[in-house]
């Protein structure tokens, strides 16, 4: 068998890193992103790699590949076993605040969303919704509490199992929980 | 053997559970002193079941106070209660400002390509015609429906078929009595249960050709009148009248209105 020249080789990578960039850009699912599973049937067993390759590319514009699991965890670099990283969900996001604004949101549901992720984290990660409910009720009136907390639930920034609310997959995505505690506590 | 204070920790173990309250408050030294003292007690399997439930939420419950210490040593912790307090003090700019600071969005981008454009078409020029595939789209169920006719009410021993024929002759013998007259003004009475009872008598009148329905349709008024043939034509057609308790109301305030008048008049 002939060796592959480093020209091959390169030319292979590039191919494969825009095949990963436009597999996690283009929406394939309701969700955003693709599962790992998906992503080594498309880019082959090294599609780790093809996706470390990618963001260091995605760095230079202000974005990266995350890397969603379904037990909390996140960042691409966890070192765990193969077949977990196959089940957790891959899907690019903006590193850096940097834009002015990202979101038509209202102000009033940005606020309602923030608190209630708040609220949800300082309990451990989950409240029961009646709960969410009445506290956000001290700032806004009870209909647009119960609309807000449906869509939230709706978008995936929080999910609901037997009238108690918890985390869902989209904060865990989108939002650094560390850095919106500290700026809430800062205020 | 009384099982209420073993029951009672159970419960609380999974109130704990499911509202995330510090799983630090039950006592797992007393608990398993409780399951001891039942142990010897144990006979049937239902006494097992139930020992192995306790056990099952009492382990549910040590995992929760183990992932309460990991929490709290980690750098998420901070007291719930100094949370609310400071959410309930920032404004909602504050709040949002926070979120946005903090917020990385996902980038996903929708774009429909030419081959999923052909993949659609072709999908609508395999799909069959909609009146074809009603089964796909199935009416919600409702629950099954059925009207009562005089024999059910006969079985059921609310009428006899004595009285059922005597209520007719009645309100034959009343028809004829008052000759053409608006629907409404014949069926309503004093009372909103009997004026009901006289539309459904009326109804058989009409059915059996003893009484006639004189309808006008731009006015939206109906007569009443005797037959003046006895028979039934066989022309059968449905019409529905509405009656309804409110519209009963308006025609007695109407009642009342025409009295007084007729008093003052006098």
């Amino acid at each position: 068998m002939e060796e592959e020249t480093e020209e091959e080789l390169r030319t292979r990578t590039e191919r494969k890193v825009k095949k990963a960039a436009q597999l996690l850009l283009f929406r394939r699912h309701r969700t955003p992103g693709v599962k790992g599973w998906e992503l080594k049937k498309a880019l082959g067993d090294n599609y780790m790699k093809v996706i470390g390759v990618l963001n260091s590319t995605l760095d230079r514009f202000g974005m990266e590949v995350k890397r969603i699991s379904e037990g909390g965890g996140t960042g691409i670099d966890e070192g765990e076993g193969k077949e977990k990283t196959e089940r957790d969900r891959f899907m690019i996001v903006l590193k850096n605040h940097l834009i002015e604004k990202a979101s038509g949101a209202r102000i009033d549901d940005v606020a309602m969303l923030s608190a209630t992720l708040a609220y949800i984290i300082s309990k451990q990660g989950k409240a029961p919704r009646k709960a969410v409910e009445d506290f956000l009720s001290a700032k806004f009136p009870k209909r647009r509490v119960y609309f807000a907390l449906d869509r939230y639930l709706k978008q995936g920034y929080l999910g609901e199992d037997d009238k108690v609310l918890y985390i869902g997959w989209r904060t865990r995505a989108e939002v650094d929980r560390k850095t919106l505690l500290d700026l809430i506590l800062a205020s | 053997m009384k099982l209420d204070e073993l029951f009672r920790q159970i419960n609380f173990c999974k109130t704990i559970q499911k509202e995330s309250t510090d799983p630090f408050d039950l006592n797992v030294k007393k608990f398993l002193e409780t399951l001891k003292l039942y142990l010897k007690k144990w006979k049937s399997l239902d006494d097992l079941l139930l020992d192995a439930e306790a056990i099952s939420e009492l382990a549910k419950i040590i995992e929760l106070q183990g992932k309460w210490i990991r929490d709290r040593s980690s750098s998420f912790y901070i007291d719930p209660v100094l949370m609310e307090l400071k959410l309930r003090m920032l404004e909602p700019v504050q709040l949002a400002n926070a979120f946005f600071e903090s917020w990385h969005p996902i980038i996903s981008l929708d774009r429909i390509t030419p081959t999923r454009l052909k993949e659609g078409l072709n999908y609508w020029n395999a799909l069959l015609p909609f009146s074809e595939r009603k089964e796909e789209f199935p009416l919600p169920s409702t629950p099954e429906t059925f009207a009562f006719d005089i024999n059910d009410l006969i079985d059921l021993n609310i009428l006899s078929t004595t009285e059922f024929e005597d209520s007719i002759k009645a309100i034959s013998k009343d028809l004829e009595a008052r000759g053409r007259i608006e629907y409404h003004d014949f069926i309503y009475d004093d009372e909103f249960e009997n004026s009901i009872k006289k539309a459904y008598l009326t109804s058989y009148l009409v059915s059996e050709g003893k009484a006639e329905l004189d309808i006008n349709p731009l006015e939206g008024e109906v007569f009443i009148s005797p037959s003046k043939v006895n028979a039934n034509t066989g022309d059968v057609r449905s019409i529905p009248i509405s009656l309804s308790y409110e519209d009963w109301q308006k025609w007695k305030r109407k009642q009342k209105r025409n009295y007084g008048q007729g008093q003052k008049g006098r």
